[in-house]
């Protein structure tokens, strides 16, 4: 039981902390609140249902095209929605919100409220060290999941792209002064925040199919571990997603699956106490 | 190689600048002086493309800057040491430098540059994998000039260098400033006016966003009035 529930608790962490990537990765860069985050999750389920099921391409095709189309789609929404807010957040922020109203009304009219679920990718279930057995789909999320995290991170770390996202999240107009073109980083970072989510909703939708609410509560997670790793800080979200998912876990398997959601704001209520910048983030000084 | 002409600057509704008009010829020093407030940092702000021109002309080798936003500046080959050095904090010292030569102009010889850098300032060396924000202010100083170098400017603007630093590391920055020789034009703003005007071949001063004054370095040192005014003497 505890070992099952530390199982579940990383898979579902992973994927909140690649959500949470995403809108760290957009308020870094833009100090835009996108609230329509967990719709691009959503989304690109539903591509993902598309391109697989309807389509029948072949699952793992069908997740990348279905990352690509949802990038496309947030540089076009950055273009056209949020590039002229600039300068008020306020204006994005109530965007944003309406484009996720928007957005869950389009995804009811065109796919109705019933769960959609793309295929599994493996079949079956495995033995894990000989304690339970846990299905191979599960699995394959988290490694999936980790794999997406640590090429994001290495990318950070490694590429000129990288480095320009790390520069002007620390200092926007020193960033510009060593020639770069914040406009354009503004529409790319855009993009694969919505990228993020959308890799993190082709991998969990086998596991939750999705509906057209089901984005809300992904959405608010993320914000949760963006804020309890610790504004600003990359690892703070992953260790921020981490923890909720164990949190959640185990409070559900130990104490009472009704207050699963409650141990999630207990933890954040309880960091910001003892740390109000978050685990990892730095105190303004 | 650089000509401000009859430039106006505003932050926001009001008026920073008046009718500024300076020029500095390739492989100069030239200063400007001026206390706090004068409109010294707005200056830069506007040669660098980071406010906008509400009238007149900045021309940068013949090319005229009006409209131009900071980075496409940077390209052009001016290079801005900011007041309160500005290094990033979260990034090493190497990687500080290397976003120095993120522009186009300096990327292809970014090997050749970060060894001048780290010869001009061997500190860095040593430094190279510790974070930015770990460096005590005079490194940060010299992380910040090498980040300008790094784009091979040709004209390297130079903000408030001593702000906050100990004299005798003022005095070590400036000297290694001083080798770098005639192919980089320098054109710095300093509170500190004798040691500005005894690194300059000419320097303005600035008061309330006019230029007041002009004149070989050497000669405004002798001058009574801002000996009296910015000296003490």
């Amino acid at each position: 039981m505890l070992a099952l529930s530390i199982t579940n608790g990383l898979v579902i962490g992973i994927i909140y902390a690649l959500t949470a990537l995403g809108v760290s990765l957009v308020v870094g860069i833009m100090n835009v609140i996108n609230f329509a985050h967990g719709e691009f999750y959503i989304l690109a389920g539903y591509f993902s249902y598309l391109f697989a099921h309807t389509m029948g391409l072949d699952p793992v095709v069908a997740m990348v095209l279905s990352i690509a189309a949802v990038f496309l789609i947030g540089i076009v929404v950055e273009y056209t929605l949020i590039r002229p807010t600039y300068g008020d957040d306020l204006y994005s922020l109530i965007l944003t919100f309406i484009l996720s109203i928007v957005m869950q009304s389009t995804f009811l009219l065109v796919f109705g409220p019933f769960p959609n679920k793309p295929p599994n990718w493996v079949k079956g279930a495995t033995n894990v060290f000989g304690l339970f057995l846990y299905g191979n789909q599960r699995l394959a999320a988290l490694i999936a999941g980790a794999a997406v995290i640590a090429l994001f991170f290495a990318m950070l770390k490694l590429t000129w792209f990288g480095r320009m996202i790390r520069a002007t999240s620390q200092d926007r107009e020193m960033a510009e002064l060593n020639g770069i073109n914040t406009r354009r980083l503004n529409m790319l970072s855009f993009g694969m925040g919505c990228a993020l989510a959308a890799a993190a909703g082709v991998i969990l939708s086998p596991v939750f199919p999705v509906t057209p609410s089901a984005g809300v509560p992904v959405a608010l997670t993320a914000f949760v571990c963006v804020v309890l790793g610790g504004m600003g800080s990359m690892w703070g979200c992953v260790a921020g997603g981490l923890v909720l998912g164990l949190v959640e876990n185990l409070g559900a398997a130990f104490v009472s699956t009704g207050y699963k959601h409650v141990f999630m704001y207990l933890i954040l209520i309880l960091v910001l106490l003892i740390r109000p910048s978050g685990l990892f983030g730095r105190s303004e000084t | 190689m650089l000509k401000v002409s009859g430039v106006d600057v505003y932050r926001g509704e009001t008026q920073i600048l008046w009718d500024i008009a300076l020029e500095v010829s390739a492989g100069e020093r030239v200063a400007i002086l001026g206390s706090n407030g004068a409109g010294k940092s707005s200056l830069m702000a506007a040669i660098t493309g980071v406010l906008p021109l509400r009238n007149g002309d900045i021309r940068f080798q013949g090319q005229s800057l009006a409209g131009l936003k900071p980075y496409q500046v940077t390209q052009l080959g001016i290079a801005l040491v900011p007041e309160g050095r500005r290094v990033y904090k979260d990034m090493t010292v190497r990687e500080n430098l290397e976003m120095g030569a993120f522009p186009k102009r300096g990327r292809p010889m970014l090997k050749g540059s970060m060894a001048r850098v780290f010869e001009l300032f061997p500190k860095l060396r040593e430094r190279m994998h510790q974070r930015g924000g770990t460096l005590s202010g005079g490194e940060q100083q010299m992380l910040a000039i090498g980040r300008a170098l790094m784009s091979l400017p040709e004209l390297l603007l130079v903000d408030e260098l001593s702000l906050g630093l100990a004299p005798r590391v003022t005095k070590e920055i400036y000297a290694a400033l001083e080798g770098l020789g005639k192919e980089t034009t320098v054109l710095m703003v300093e509170q500190n006016v004798e040691l500005a005007l005894k690194h300059s071949r000419r320097a303005y001063i600035v008061e309330s966003g006019r230029v007041t004054r002009m004149g070989m370095s050497a000669d405004l040192m002798d001058d009574t009035d801002i000996r009296r005014a910015y000296l003490g003497m």
